[in-house]
Parts: C-alpha cells; sequence; structure tokens
C-alpha cells in the first residue's frame, strides 16, 4: 500500500512543524495549570503531565502518538490481534522497543490488564458505557468525549479532547490543521489530473455488499479529496453502514468509484474474490477497473490525524495517475 | 422402483399418492415460477416475465438468468436434499424428532469448513468434500452417543445428545472464528444458511454426490420399510438391518454434506417436510419419501422468496425464515399426547 519509511519521512517533517507550533503554544500558556476537562461525564480534572496512559479508543490511541506520546496500554483493532497496521509504523519510529500492552477489544475491555498497567490518565471512546466508567474512573481519571450524532469529523473534536487531556493541545491541532492543507492540496492535484466523480465505500461479501454511511470519517476524506462519497439512500439515520444489500439491487452502487474494504490484509485476494461474483462483474466502476481495496481495519475502524494522514496517502497512491 | 408404492389408493381411504405427488409437482412449478419472478431489486414481475419469454431488457436479463435462475435451481436441490436426508433420518432412528440440523449433522459440517479454512484451504474446492465429511462425522457421533439400537424407545434422548453436540460443535466454531477473524469474514455469513450469491459451480461440483445417494435411497426404500416393522421382521424378510442402518447414515451425510456446502446450514426442512409428507401420505417410507422430494424444495423456494422481500432492498437469510416456520411444527410435535414412534 504505501511504505513505512515513506510514512516515517512524512512524520518527521510533522514533527518538526508540531514540535515548533508546541513551542510557541508554550511561550503563549506557559501558565498552564492542573486542567480540569469538559468531557461526556462531567468535569473531570487530570495530572499535569500524566505519564502512564491507556487508551481504550483507537481513535485516541492514534491522537496521543499524533501528539508524540506512546500509551502503555491500548487496544486492539478491529478485526486485529494487534493495534493497527497504520500505527504500527508509527511506533517503529515513536518507540521502537516499547509497545503499548494489549489491554482488550473495544467493546471488551480487560479492567485488569488496564488495572496492571497502573495508568495515570485513561482516555476512552465516546460510546464507553456508564458502568465501565465507573469502575475505570476509579482506575484513574477517565476522558471520554461527548457522543455526537454520526458525522465525518466528529474525530476532530475528539482529537482535540484527548489532545487537551495530554497536555498536547497544540500538538494535535497543528496535526489537524496540517490535514487540511493536506487534504486540500490533494483535491487540487486530483481535479488538476481530471480524477473526480461520485464514490461508494462498501464492505463486500459473498451475499451482497454492506454500503458504509457518508458520515463515516473515511468518507470524509474521500469527499475532501474531491469525490463525491454518496450511500445510495441505503443507510439508515446515524447508522454507520447499511444492511447487506441483495445483489439485485446492486445497480444502486453507480458511483463512478468504488471503495472495497476488507478486514484482510489481502484486499486485492478480497477483490479477486467479488469478482467471481457476476452481480459485481458488471458494476459501472468495476467495468471501468475504478476498484480501489482498502485497508478495513484503517478505512472503516480507525480514526484520528495518523489515520486520516494515511487514508491520503492511499487515497493519493490510487487515485493520481 | 418396484418397492415403491407409487399410484395406488393409499390405506384408509387416502387420495392416491400419484395424485398428490402430482398437485405438489404443481404448486412447485408455480414456487419455481414465483422465485424467477420475485426478487428484492427493482425487476418487477412484468420484467422477469418478458425475460421468460425471451424478450426483456438487459438488466432484467441479468437479474433472472444470472441470480435468479441459479437461486432457484439451487434452492430445488437443497430441499429434495435436505427433504430426503430428513425423512430417512426419521426412518433410521425411528424417531419423528430427528432432524439434521438437530442431530449434530449440520454443525458437524460447518465445523468441518470452519477448521479447514482455520488450517489454510482454499474455500472454494475444498468446501464440498469437507462439508460431507465433517457431516459424516457429526451425524455418527451423534448416533454412536445414544448407541443406534435404543432409539426407538427415546426419542427425546436422541435429540438431547443431537442438541448437545450441536451446541459443543457451536462453540467451537465460534472459537476457531475467534481465533482467526480472516476466516471469520469468509464464515460468518456462510454459517447462516441462505441461496443468494451461491455459486452455480459449486452446485455442479455436488450433483454426483448427490446421484449417489438418491441411487442408495431409491435401493434403501424396501429394506428401511421392512425395518419399521421391527428388526426381527426385517431380519426374517433377508434384511440386515446393521448394514441398512449405516447405509443410511451415510447417505444423510452425502445430502446434508451437500446442502449444507452449497447453502450454509438451514434448519428445520428436514424436519418440516418429512412431518407434511407423512400428514399426506401416512408413515410407509415408500410412500413419504416421493413427496418430500417436491415439498423440499417448496418450503426452501417458498421461504427463499419470502426472505427477498419481507426486508427489501435487503434480504433475510433463509436460515432464519425455515426456523421461523419450522420451530411451531417442532412444538406441535414434541406437544401431541403421544410422541409416534416411526
Amino acid at each position: 500500500m504505501f511504505s513505512a519509511s515513506h510514512i516515517v519521512r512524512r512524520w518527521t517533517r510533522r514533527r518538526a512543524l508540531t514540535l515548533f507550533a508546541a513551542a510557541l503554544c508554550l511561550v503563549l500558556s506557559s501558565t498552564a495549570e492542573a486542567r480540569t476537562l469538559d468531557t461526556a461525564h462531567g468535569e473531570v480534572e487530570v495530572p499535569e503531565s500524566p505519564e502512564r496512559i491507556v487508551t481504550l479508543y483507537e481513535g485516541a490511541l492514534d491522537a496521543a502518538l499524533a501528539a508524540g506520546i506512546v500509551p502503555v496500554g491500548a487496544v486492539t483493532t478491529r478485526g486485529g490481534d494487534g493495534v493497527a497496521g497504520y500505527i504500527e509504523a508509527h511506533l517503529d519510529a515513536l518507540s521502537p522497543d516499547a509497545r503499548p500492552a494489549i489491554v482488550g477489544v473495544v467493546r471488551e475491555l480487560n479492567l485488569e490488564a488496564v488495572l496492571a498497567q497502573r495508568p495515570d490518565l485513561i482516555l476512552a471512546a465516546p460510546q464507553l458505557s456508564a458502568e465501565q466508567y465507573a469502575l475505570l474512573s476509579r482506575i484513574a481519571p477517565t476522558v471520554v468525549p461527548a457522543t455526537r450524532p454520526l458525522a465525518a469529523d466528529n474525530w476532530q473534536a475528539e482529537a482535540r479532547l484527548y489532545g487537551e487531556a495530554l497536555g498536547r493541545a497544540a500538538e494535535v491541532e497543528a496535526a489537524i490543521a496540517e490535514l487540511a492543507t493536506r487534504s486540500a492540496a490533494l483535491a487540487e492535484a486530483l481535479a488538476a489530473a481530471g480524477v473526480n466523480g461520485s464514490a461508494n465505500l462498501i464492505r463486500w461479501m459473498p451475499q451482497g455488499p454492506m454500503v458504509m454511511s457518508a458520515q463515516l470519517f473515511a468518507s470524509g476524506l474521500i469527499e475532501a479529496a474531491g469525490l463525491e462519497i454518496g450511500d445510495a439512500g441505503l443507510v439508515r439515520e446515524g447508522g454507520s453502514h447499511s444492511d447487506p444489500l441483495s445483489l439485485e439491487n446492486l445497480s444502486r452502487l453507480d458511483g463512478d468509484w468504488l471503495f472495497l474494504a476488507t478486514l484482510n490484509a489481502e484486499g486485492q485476494e478480497a477483490l479477486d474474490a467479488a469478482r467471481t461474483s457476476p452481480a459485481f462483474a458488471r458494476l459501472p466502476a468495476v467495468q471501468a477497473e475504478r476498484v480501489v481495496p482498502v485497508d478495513g481495519q484503517l478505512w472503516t475502524s480507525a480514526n484520528g490525524p495518523l489515520a486520516a494522514q494515511a487514508i491520503l496517502d492511499h487515497l493519493e497512491a490510487a487515485l493520481l495517475p | 422402483m418396484a418397492g415403491l408404492a407409487i399410484g395406488r389408493a393409499g390405506p384408509r381411504g387416502r387420495p392416491g399418492l400419484a395424485r398428490i405427488a402430482l398437485a405438489l409437482g404443481g404448486l412447485l412449478l408455480l414456487a419455481a415460477l414465483a422465485s424467477l419472478l420475485l426478487g428484492a431489486g427493482e425487476v418487477g414481475p412484468a420484467r422477469a416475465l418478458a425475460v421468460l419469454l425471451g424478450g426483456g431488457d438487459e438488466e432484467a436479463r441479468f437479474v433472472v438468468g444470472a441470480l435468479r435462475g441459479p437461486r432457484t435451481l439451487i434452492g430445488i436441490v437443497v430441499g429434495v436434499a435436505l427433504g430426503v436426508a430428513g425423512a430417512l433420518l426419521q426412518a433410521v432412528s425411528r424417531n419423528p424428532l430427528a432432524e439434521p440440523g438437530l442431530l449434530g449433522v449440520s454443525a458437524g459440517a460447518a465445523f468441518a469448513v470452519a477448521l479447514a479454512l482455520w488450517l489454510g484451504a482454499s474455500a472454494a474446492t475444498l468446501r464440498i468434500a469437507v462439508g460431507q465429511l465433517g457431516a459424516l462425522v457429526g451425524c455418527a457421533c451423534v448416533l454412536s452417543v445414544v448407541r443406534l439400537r435404543g432409539l426407538g424407545g427415546d426419542p427425546v434422548r436422541l435429540i438431547l445428545a443431537g442438541a448437545t453436540f450441536t451446541a459443543l460443535l457451536g462453540s467451537l466454531t465460534s472459537l476457531l472464528l475467534l481465533f482467526d477473524q480472516r476466516s471469520a469474514d469468509e464464515i460468518r455469513f456462510w454459517v447462516i444458511g441462505s441461496l443468494a450469491g451461491r455459486r452455480l459451480e459449486d452446485l455442479l461440483a455436488v450433483l454426483p454426490s448427490l446421484a449417489v445417494a438418491l441411487g442408495l435411497t431409491l435401493w434403501m426404500a424396501r429394506p428401511l420399510a421392512a425395518l419399521a416393522l421391527g428388526e426381527r421382521v426385517a431380519a426374517g424378510l433377508g434384511h440386515r438391518p446393521g448394514r441398512v442402518r449405516l447405509v443410511v447414515v451415510l447417505v444423510v451425510a452425502l445430502l446434508v454434506g451437500a446442502a449444507t456446502a452449497i447453502a450454509g446450514p438451514i434448519a428445520f426442512v428436514g424436519l418440516v417436510v418429512p412431518f407434511a409428507a407423512r400428514a399426506l401420505a401416512g408413515p410407509d417410507i415408500r410412500r413419504t419419501l416421493w413427496l418430500c422430494m417436491p415439498l423440499g424444495p417448496l418450503m426452501v423456494l417458498g421461504a427463499d422468496v419470502t426472505s427477498r422481500l419481507l426486508v427489501a432492498p435487503s434480504e433475510l437469510p433463509l436460515g432464519v425464515l425455515t426456523a421461523l416456520l419450522g420451530a411451531p411444527v417442532l412444538v406441535a410435535v414434541v406437544r401431541a399426547r403421544r410422541l409416534p414412534t416411526l
């Protein structure tokens, strides 16, 4: 997909930028006090400079790494045994020796594993249940962003909150700002190359595809790159994807581009499998060879500034002729 | 087959078997037609009918020819296999509750396929043989647990053993899926029976074993009917009960393994179809077997068409609908004042 060294190069450049921004910020607000954050569970006081951080959400892990902090504990990516592949590349760059311990999967946290890390700050997902919160907040201050209706840019507010909790608001802000510049540049390059039109993001299954919502994180990035993303009116309000669509209704997927997400590393294999279905083979995007197999861990599970950069990398490589 | 009493007026003034079979055949034809004409998509009955009459637009030709056509064929084959397998299993175990899905046969097939995928097999090629082998092993396990010999007296014990074994295999399958998310993706939808997106090539791959199984079935009908009269009578008529049972179990595994390999486990068809066949034609296995052949596809196609129409533009998994149809029948049989022994 894209090489690790590519990411690392980009990373160092960004770090220079963020360090600069951080220095600026430190000068401006050198009177930082014990911070109180406004979270989904009311005001939470977090330590001045947390050192042992456990992230219970992929977006939180992403934001922490973007701010230059390696958590001591993290959850796995969806459908994987460890953190997402793109996170690994950043970990290689940031802390080649120490890896975050895996403390469960998002929906099934191992509280004992969390406790064993003796965290002084826990960053959790907006969907964290009240019961889980009650337990976790007894282990360490737990920061949970407020839940919002599904929208493609929810991750930005979440990342900002995590950044504040980590005492690195400026770094996260800089990462988000850089992302906006990057996607604008990509959109310009794509427009100049004549790449435009509509797109669908789906997960393929033999019985029929699930259409992913246009309000997803990755959908927002596809849109930011200048393609028009639609869900063919199939995704219920607030849902992240449709029910598996009947093969008879595939003609509703009439986008010029088709992004095919799999939880497997073998995206090409999934594409080949899908091609054996006659209904898939006759889609306009398939006929025009405009199908982009994408890594579902990154595209439909992760979020955060680093994930966004990785997705834009992929978009650039796949779409720019 | 001389052993199959076709055409004669049945006992107790039942209508002739031929007439019932003819009526069921007509109904099946209607169901097949409905399966070709109705779907979750925008191609309605009128456009589909135009295709059947030789015309139609490109979209409709594709939907009818490449999607609904194979689906209908697979539904018919799966229905025949499951219906006949159910009747055989009920006859050989002398138990009206015996159903491939309840006896660990489907669970065995599903577990075997999951295991093969987990070990790295490519799904398409191995699935059929592995599914059949798993069905055979599953069936053999349950039957040996309860000791075939004592089954007639205690139908419920067989069902309990089957349910236990099914639960065991189900949890083992889940365990494998937890270990390996890749095969989980491939198999998650496979373990919910469905006719959508199944490939015609898979159907062709199982046809030989189905032909063998159906041939054996016809050969076994007469010994099975004798077995229903009791072990000694059957032996006195020159049959060897042990060998008959062995062959029948083999045939059931072939049929269910093939059906499960193409369409995934589809519950309760093997229970409901022989039940309906007995209600129509009486308990003689030589008569019910004939009726199971149109009744099985009738149930599968009926459920499949319904599954397409209920939640369009999506579809319900077929296994869900057959379970909805079958569960009440199971309850009815169990609640009957006296469990009929076959």
